[in-house]
């Protein structure tokens, strides 16, 4: 019987200390994780104590959603063009002609332009981006005018992104298409406006992988 | 006496298959929520389904999206 009950207190214990050190790191990491979504941390950590209090779980649950789907200060773009701030997921903006990108906070040295390669289903693509033009649609579509940039394939939308260039920096902008634009891997969304693509290795729109180069 | 472990048998599986039915609801509340966190921060929504693992599964979600780089980048880098 003593060891009946000295194995339900060992129970009981083990489950009591996982309970606080859990508590504990979850309270850390949701302070991180809000931080970096541009909200203070404070509020991550109120949200997971809140669990302690009588409130119970609902609160922090229901906290969650609204994390999940507000607007989150990171998703203003870095530099973010006249009126064109973060945009709701639905009804992406699809603007008629390419724009400037703001002069960046630092200008890199190195003026060169890029080359954007990669292979469709009728060959291989290989698009020139230099400062000629402030900057460039990307297109399924063959290109119209010296502003765009033709990557044939139905995966790509007409348009598809917008690259922008300024200060010896390559930006990206996706347009809201259904097949996405991909940098590195990592998805672009239209509400993230434009990010800068200088350091960036691949490319993606839909289905065609590009690789990106100085020229 | 045969009635007896048929009865506990039978209430056994219904009582697991009742916690595994409220555990796959409670982890689909919170996976369409953290579904689109692990997206916008620019990792596969994919990674929600952790929550499916019991116990420890909400804590490896939170574990990657606190201490990794976001690929779509984070406000405190900036």
């Amino acid at each position: 019987m003593g060891l009946d009950i000295a194995a339900l207190m060992g129970f009981f214990g083990l489950t009591s200390a996982f309970a606080l050190i859990a508590t504990v790191l979850a309270a850390w990491m949701a302070w991180r994780i809000v931080e970096k979504a541009g909200i203070p941390g404070w509020t991550g950590l109120g949200a997971v104590l809140l669990t302690l209090t009588g409130v119970g779980s609902i609160v922090p649950l229901v906290l969650l959603w609204v994390f999940a789907f507000m607007r989150w200060p990171s998703d203003e773009p870095m530099g973010a063009l006249p009126g064109q701030g973060a945009r709701p997921a639905s009804g992406p903006v699809r603007p008629s002609s390419p724009q400037a990108l703001p002069p960046p906070p630092t200008a890199l040295p190195d003026r060169r332009g890029w080359r954007l390669t990669g292979i469709v289903s009728g060959g291989s693509v290989v698009l020139a981006v230099d400062g000629a033009v402030a900057g460039y649609v990307l297109t399924g579509a063959p290109a119209a005018h010296p502003g765009e940039l033709s990557v044939p394939d139905p995966s790509v939308g007409r348009p598809h992104a917008r690259l922008l260039i300024a200060t010896g920096r390559l930006g990206l902008e996706d347009l809201g298409t259904t097949g996405g634009t991909f940098i590195d891997g990592a998805r672009l969304l239209p509400e993230h406006g434009p990010r800068d693509i200088s350091a960036a290795r691949a490319i993606r729109l839909g289905s065609i992988e590009l690789v990106l180069a100085r020229a | 006496m045969s009635y007896v472990i048929a009865w506990v048998l039978g209430l056994g599986s219904l009582a697991l298959l009742v916690l595994a039915i409220g555990h796959l609801v409670v982890a689909l509340v919170l996976i369409i929520p953290t579904w689109r966190i692990c997206t916008r921060a620019g990792f596969s929504g994919a990674l929600s389904l952790f929550h499916l693992v019991p116990v420890v599964g909400w804590l490896i979600v939170m574990a990657v999206l606190a201490f990794s780089t976001w690929p779509n980048g984070e406000a405190s880098g900036r």
